[in-house]
C-alpha cells in the first residue's frame, strides 16, 4: 500500500541494495581467502615470535581478539539477533580499554623498535649510534709484538681503550716542543697589576661598603659578620684540625702561619677596627698612606741562592 | 682534681691491630695535664696498662682543655712491630743506640782507609763491631 512516489524510491534503493550486497559478498570470498592463506603461513610456522618482543606479541594477540568478537557479532547481526546484552559486546569493549591503556608503552618502545627495524633491513649500526663506541680491548697494543695500533672509527673508541696502550719498545720520554715565548711583564704592567689589587681591596672595606648601604634601596641587613680576615683564618684552622684528628698526627705551623693566626686573634681583641679604615687611595687617586703603627710595605729583595760548591771564580762573571 | 677524660673519633684499626681515637681532656683552672697522668687514668679506665700509647697534646686557646690522640695495641707484639722507635722508648719499651752519629761515622772512616779497592765494599758498620 505504498504511494506512486515511494514506490520509485524504493525502486531505486533496490537497485543500489543489490548492488551493494553482490559487493560484500565479494569481498567477504577475498577476505576469507587471505585469512586462510595466512593461517596456513603462520601453522607453517613461517613468522616465529619467541625471540621478538614481549609487546608486540601481546597486541598481536588482542588484535586478534577484538577481530574474532566483532566477527562474532557480525554473525549474529546478520542472521537476525539484536546486539542486546551480547557477552561479545562486553569482550570487545574490555579490549579496546586494554589496547587504549597499551598506547602511551607504545610511545616509549617506538625508539627501540625503529631502530631494531632499521637494523634488520640494513643488516649494521647506523651513523651516529653511540653502540659503535664500544671498547675494543682487541685494538690495545700489546706488549710483546709492536704493531700498530688499529685506525679508531670514532674518538670516542680512542678513548675508551686509548688510555691503557703501552708502547712495544721503551722510548724516552720527549716533551713537546712548543713555541717559546717571551716573558715581557713591563714595569707599567706590573704597576697596573698593583691598582687593580689596590682597587679591589678599596671595594671590599668598610668604608665603602657603608656608603654603598647607604645609597641602595635594598634592606638593611645586620649580620654577625666578622672581619673577613678572621674567618678565613678560624676555616683553616677548622680544616687543619679536622685534618690532624683524622690522620692522627700533629702538623708543624711555619712562622708565617703562626704570624697569621696571631693577626687573626688580635683583630678580634683589640678596638683597631673602631678607628682604623683602610686604604682607600686606589679610588680616590691620592697617595697611598699608611697608619702610624702599621709596618712599612717592604719589597722583597731577590735573594740569591746558595751555591753548593766553591764557585768563588765562577760567580764573578 | 677536676679532670675528665673523654673521646672521640674512636676507630677500630685493623690493619695495624690496634683502636685508635681522639682524647679531650677538660681541666679547669690548672696547667696542662701532663702525659704521665693522662697515661695512668686511661689505663684505670681502660683496665689495661702496657698497651696504651698517649702523644700529640696541645691545649686550647684560654686553658682548660687539651686534646691529643690515644692508641690502644691488641697485644704488646703488635705494639713493638707496628708503633715508632721514640715512643716506644718513651714507655721504655725500646733502648736506642747511645753513640752518637759522628762516632759512628768516624768509627766507619777509619776502617775504610785500612782496606784496599773492592775488599771497601765488605766494610760495613756492624761487620767489625
Amino acid at each position: 500500500m505504498a504511494a506512486p512516489g515511494n514506490l520509485a524510491v524504493l525502486e531505486s534503493d533496490l537497485q543500489s541494495a543489490v548492488t551493494l550486497l553482490k559487493n560484500l559478498q565479494d569481498q567477504v570470498m577475498a577476505v576469507t581467502a587471505q585469512v586462510q592463506a595466512l593461517t596456513k603461513k603462520v601453522q607453517a610456522r613461517a613468522y616465529p615470535t619467541e625471540k621478538g618482543l614481549s609487546l608486540l606479541e601481546v597486541k598481536d594477540q588482542l588484535l586478534l581478539m577484538y577481530l574474532m568478537d566483532l566477527t562474532h557479532l557480525i554473525l549474529d547481526k546478520a542472521s537476525g539477533g539484536s546486539l542486546q546484552g551480547h557477552a561479545a559486546v562486553l569482550r570487545l569493549v574490555e579490549i579496546r580499554t586494554v589496547l587504549e591503556k597499551l598506547r602511551p608503552l607504545d610511545q616509549k618502545m617506538k625508539y627501540q623498535i625503529d631502530k631494531l627495524v632499521k637494523t634488520a633491513v640494513t643488516g649494521s649500526l647506523s651513523e651516529n649510534d653511540p653502540l659503535r663506541f664500544k671498547p675494543h680491548p682487541s685494538n690495545m697494543m700489546s706488549k710483546l709484538s709492536s704493531e700498530d695500533e688499529e685506525e679508531d672509527e670514532a674518538e670516542g673508541q680512542s678513548e675508551a681503550s686509548g688510555k691503557k696502550s703501552v708502547k712495544g719498545t721503551v722510548k724516552k720520554y720527549v716533551p713537546p716542543r712548543l713555541v717559546p715565548v717571551h716573558y715581557d711583564e713591563t714595569e707599567a704592567e706590573r704597576e697596573k697589576k698593583r691598582l687593580e689589587r689596590a682597587r679591589k681591596r678599596a671595594l671590599s672595606s668598610s668604608v665603602i661598603r657603608e656608603l654603598k648601604e647607604q645609597y641602595s634601596d635594598a634592606p638593611e641587613e645586620i649580620r654577625d659578620a666578622r672581619h673577613p680576615h678572621v674567618t678565613r683564618q678560624s676555616q683553616e684552622d677548622q680544616h687543619r684540625i679536622n685534618y690532624e684528628e683524622s690522620m692522627m698526627v700533629r702538623l708543624s705551623v711555619s712562622k708565617r702561619e703562626k704570624g697569621r693566626r696571631k693577626r687573626a686573634s688580635v683583630m678580634n681583641s683589640q678596638l683597631h677596627s673602631l678607628t682604623h679604615f683602610s686604604d682607600i687611595s686606589a679610588l680616590t687617586g691620592g697617595t697611598p698612606h699608611l697608619d702610624e703603627d702599621q709596618n712599612p710595605i717592604k719589597k722583597r729583595k731577590k735573594i740569591p741562592k746558595k751555591s753548593r760548591k766553591k764557585t768563588g771564580f765562577r760567580r764573578r762573571r | 682534681m677536676t679532670l675528665s677524660i673523654g673521646s672521640k673519633k674512636f676507630m677500630t684499626n685493623r690493619l695495624l691491630q690496634r683502636k685508635q681515637m681522639v682524647i679531650d681532656v677538660h681541666h679547669p683552672g690548672k696547667a696542662t695535664v701532663p702525659k704521665s697522668e693522662i697515661w695512668e687514668k686511661l689505663a684505670e679506665m681502660y683496665k689495661i696498662a702496657d698497651v696504651i700509647f698517649v702523644f700529640g697534646f696541645r691545649a686550647h686557646f684560654g686553658g682548660g682543655q687539651t686534646t691529643g690522640f690515644g692508641m690502644i695495641y691488641d697485644s704488646l707484639d703488635y705494639a713493638k712491630k707496628n708503633k715508632p722507635k721514640h715512643r716506644l722508648a718513651r714507655h721504655s719499651l725500646y733502648e736506642k743506640k747511645k753513640t752518637s752519629r759522628k762516632q759512628r761515622k768516624e768509627e766507619y772512616n777509619n776502617r775504610m782507609t785500612k782496606v784496599r779497592r773492592t775488599a771497601k765494599a765488605n766494610v760495613g758498620p756492624g761487620k767489625k763491631k
